[in-house]
């Protein structure tokens, strides 16, 4: 399978920032900072478990 | 109020308090920022600076060197008075034993809960935080994170200095100087406002994954697979013994979003590079290269000013490590004169914080006209 962590990563910016341009960029930021490489991943992406599951506990701490 | 900004070099904390009190006298302050040498007893210095100010929230650190408009400092003191026209209202709150890792949620909780909301519910265009740590705390990049994760609003700040003597440092409020502390504002403005953040490097193109870190002890092991010293040697053409003296011109770079966020390298140990601010295992760093810092602060500086339609109040947060790049070529004067145009304090720090913790980066809060 593919293109997950895309998937999660445009859902996580979406939730938190709201549709607020400026909260988006500072999302993605934050992820980056957090350890995931935002732009790295496209809709072909492999599903890499380890990259979920650190999602899903950014997706946790975020609130999201 | 116009914004006043006052500095003294006065010696005694009695002389250079009154110094800066009789300049910033004018009206009453909602908020008076302060920086201050250590070579003032902290604990005399808050207190003094709490009297001289009462009614107003009263906050600051020490540093490792002073900006006041258009000057670069060592041992004195810079305070900068905000009036309601500017500070519509604020909340400060202390996160003790920081080192703990504990109660920064709570913090910006009861932040909010001063402006009677939830802190995900704050307007990050409305409100702003400012955040002072205990420059050796190592805590910078927990309570970043963790502020991030509660609210939108942005906080930017530095890591309070000891004025290079890495024993003690202390950050200032309510008439006290505390350590393993880090103390948050959240400013609700009466203005508009910018964030600025400039690190004047350019990416060089090599990039870097890094395969092992220790995090806590903000050092990397390996970089795609190999000792991070001998990676970063051969990228910077040294040998491994003499890339400390590459590690101001060519820190590493997080790139979000085309933005670096500097990890400045501070020493070798073994094969290993100990950095300033933690990495994580994954990350992919990019080799940035120094520009000339001078013309690329005056530029950041400006466009906040013509989008703000001026600035009003300029509060600085620059790295220590561009200071003494700044002293190493006899430029300190001419990055003083940058903000020569604008009501300005600041003061060289331990570590720099917008987002996460930063290294080798001005971060700035500017003020511009009102709404």
């Amino acid at each position: 399978m593919a293109g997950k962590i895309l998937e999660m990563i445009n859902t996580i910016v979406e939730k938190r920032s709201g549709g607020s341009p400026m909260v988006a960029r500072s999302i993605r930021a934050r992820l980056v900072i957090k350890g995931i490489d935002v732009d790295a991943y496209t809709e072909t992406s492999e599903d890499d478990p380890e990259v979920i599951a650190k999602l899903q506990q950014i997706a946790k701490e975020l609130g999201v | 109020m116009a914004v006043v900004t006052a500095y003294s070099t006065a010696t005694s904390i009695d002389a250079a308090v009154a110094e800066v009190a009789t300049q910033l006298s004018s009206e009453k302050p909602k908020l008076v920022v302060y920086f201050a040498s250590s070579v003032y007893p902290p604990p005399e210095l808050a207190s003094a600076m709490d009297k001289a100010f009462a009614g107003a929230a009263v906050l600051g650190c020490t540093t490792a060197g002073e900006i006041a408009s258009g000057r670069m400092l060592k041992n004195s003191l810079v305070a900068m008075a905000l009036g309601a026209d500017i500070v519509e209202d604020i909340a400060v709150e202390v996160i003790k034993n920081v080192r703990d890792g504990h109660g920064t949620e709570e913090a910006v909780q009861a932040l909010a809960a001063h402006f009677n909301q939830k802190p995900l519910e704050l307007d990050p265009t409305e409100y702003v935080g400012l955040v002072l740590f205990d420059g050796l705390s190592g805590a910078e990049e927990m309570i970043n994170d963790k502020i991030g994760d509660v609210t939108n609003v942005f906080f930017v700040g530095g890591s309070a200095g000891d004025d290079l003597n890495f024993s003690k440092t202390h950050v200032f409020v309510q008439g006290q100087a505390l350590s393993n502390v880090a103390v948050l504002a959240l400013i609700k403005a009466a203005v508009p406002f910018n964030i600025i953040k400039t690190q004047s490097f350019i990416p060089t193109g090599k990039k870097f994954k890094v395969t092992e870190a220790l995090e806590s002890q903000r050092t990397i092991v390996k970089m795609d697979g190999e000792p991070a010293a001998e990676v970063y040697a051969r990228a910077v053409g040294r040998k491994v013994e003499e890339i400390g003296e590459e590690f101001m011109r060519y820190p590493l770079g997080l790139m979000a979003g085309g933005e670096p966020f500097i990890r400045s390298p501070q020493r070798v140990q073994e094969d290993k590079i100990v950095f300033y601010c933690a990495v994580k295992e994954g990350m992919v760093l990019e080799l940035m290269e120094a520009q000339d810092m001078i013309p690329d602060t005056e530029a950041a500086i400006k466009a906040a000013d013509q989008e703000l339609g001026g600035i009003q109040a300029l509060i600085v947060f620059n790295c220590i490590l561009r200071t003494l790049q700044l002293e190493n070529e006899g430029k300190t004067e001419f990055f003083g004169k940058i903000f020569a145009g604008y009501p300005t304090v600041g003061f060289s720090t331990y570590g720099e914080s917008y987002i996460g913790h930063i290294n080798q980066t001005a971060t700035m809060l500017a003020f511009g006209s009102r709404r």
